[in-house]
């Protein structure tokens, strides 16, 4: 997985992905595959907050 | 008619005589010099009455001052007055008659009254401001104002007086390092000729005047306090039309001359006028030292407002941010929790056509025709569904609910 992708990007395929789902457009055989994609974009997503968090709070200390 | 010859000399006498004996007084006369000489201890002066409007002579003399009384007179006139007797004075004379045989008529000055022509001098200087005031210019060097950066100065003085040493030391003697530059044009500063010799100088100054910032003009001490060639119409209208500012330092104490009046500003000394000029340049630095100062201190507070803006704002972020965190956070939750759910309905509906398909498989199961008695037959593992696919000695297969046989076609 690229850990270049844009937050916006990844919740954008995370919605694509339950949109897909709610439609039952997936293959069973694709399910626990884009489950895991699921999961890897929603710790991506959540890394992302935490790590912007961590650097506005280190940003603003230093001015 | 024959009448008495006379000798000239006999005639003469006879009106010297007649003029002894009618005019025996001493008598006060008011004229104008209009000659003024001493010769060994003597003075030797000429009367004139001049028509007032016409200004046309309607009486002239001759008038001496023996030097018995000049030696009297003159140092009186001249402590009152401070002036020395000239041309064109006015003059309150006390005289008799005298009337020589062989010099002709002459009156005699036995006194003279210096508060007459201090009177007259000032009544001429009035005349001469009332003029300026109607001609508008009296005030026009005070709308001038010294430039900020005044130090290309004009100087007018005497070649002889110390005036002039005395101002470019002060200038260039300054406690704050300022520069200056003076030019000097050379002036008569007193006597007959100041008024010609000032205005000369000044119309030089006016054809490279871009080139200074201001004139001045000074006079030494040690000179004498005639201040008479400062007070002349022609001198007071060149000075006030002036295009730059003209600061006079030509030193007395008595009356401000009309040149002080009418320039830009007057003070007594040429080292007065140096510091007037230092003073005002130090005035200049003043005003943009502070002017420094509280830009610095604007611009100074300006930036804690900013700071302090910067800081609040710096506060707010990290709790909107968080907002926004915890606000993503819950939406990617929804999500995460929403995929399971979605796997598993989808698996329970694929688990649930299974079943149905199942089921319908289960009814089409051949086990169920065989346990009704059907039987299959099969031909080389194929179902056989035609006898003509047979032939003779062909070996087939019937399947039936409990087993299976073999059969050769006959």
């Amino acid at each position: 997985m690229s850990k270049d992708i844009k937050y916006e990007a990844a919740y954008a395929e995370l919605q694509a992905i339950v949109r897909k789902m709610e439609n039952d457009e997936l293959d069973i055989d694709q399910m626990s595959e884009q489950l895991k994609r699921a999961q890897e974009l929603i710790k991506l997503c959540k890394d992302k907050l935490t790590k912007t968090d961590e650097e506005i709070k280190k940003i603003l200390a230093n001015s | 008619m024959i009448t008495k010859r006379f000798s000239l000399f006999e005639l003469n006498r006879l009106v010297r005589e007649t003029l002894e004996c009618e005019m025996p007084n001493e008598y006060w006369v008011e004229a104008e010099l209009s000659e003024c000489r001493e010769s060994r201890g003597h003075c030797y002066m000429e009367l004139i009455e001049k028509d007032e409007k016409t200004a046309t002579p309607i009486a002239k003399a001759s008038a001496k001052c023996w030097a018995s009384k000049w030696m009297l007179v003159r140092p009186n006139f001249e402590r009152t007055t401070g002036l020395h007797l000239v041309a064109g004075m006015k003059v309150l004379l006390k005289v008799y008659p005298q009337f020589h045989e062989a010099f002709g008529f002459s009156w005699i000055v036995t006194d003279i009254d210096p508060t007459y022509t201090l009177g007259d001098m000032a009544r001429k200087r009035q005349e001469i401001i009332r003029q300026l005031k109607e001609e508008g210019v009296f005030d026009l060097q005070k709308e001038l104002s010294l430039p900020l950066f005044c130090q290309r100065i004009a100087v007018i003085s005497s070649e002889t007086a110390a005036g002039y040493g005395d101002f470019c030391n002060q200038l260039s003697d300054n406690p704050y390092g300022f520069q200056f530059q003076s030019w000097f044009f050379p002036a008569m500063m007193q006597g007959e000729g100041v008024e010609q010799s000032i205005i000369q100088a000044l119309n030089h100054i006016n054809a490279v005047c871009e080139d200074f910032d201001c004139v001045v003009i000074i006079r030494g001490g040690g000179a004498t306090s005639d201040m008479s060639g400062f007070d002349t119409l022609a001198l007071a209208e060149n000075v006030a039309n002036f295009p730059l500012p003209i600061i006079t330092g030509i030193g007395h104490e008595r009356d401000e001359s009309i040149l002080d009046m009418v320039s830009h500003t007057r003070v007594k000394t040429p080292t007065a006028a140096a510091a007037l000029l230092i003073d005002h340049l130090k005035q200049v630095l003043d005003t943009i030292n502070n002017s420094q100062n509280s830009i610095a201190r604007s611009v100074q507070q300006k930036l804690s407002t900013l700071k302090a803006q910067l800081s609040t704002v710096s506060e707010t972020i990290p709790r909107l941010f968080s907002i926004v965190k915890t606000r993503q956070e819950a939406r990617l939750d929804t999500l995460g929790q929403r995929i399971p759910m979605l796997i598993e309905r989808r698996l329970t509906n694929a688990c649930h056509h299974l079943e149905i398909i199942e089921e319908k498989v289960k009814s089409l199961d051949p086990q169920l025709l065989l346990k009704r008695g059907y039987s299959i037959t099969l031909h080389h593992g194929k179902t056989v569904r035609d006898p003509r696919q047979l032939h003779q000695g062909d070996e087939i297969e019937t399947r039936l609910e409990k087993g299976t046989l073999k059969s050769i076609i006959k």
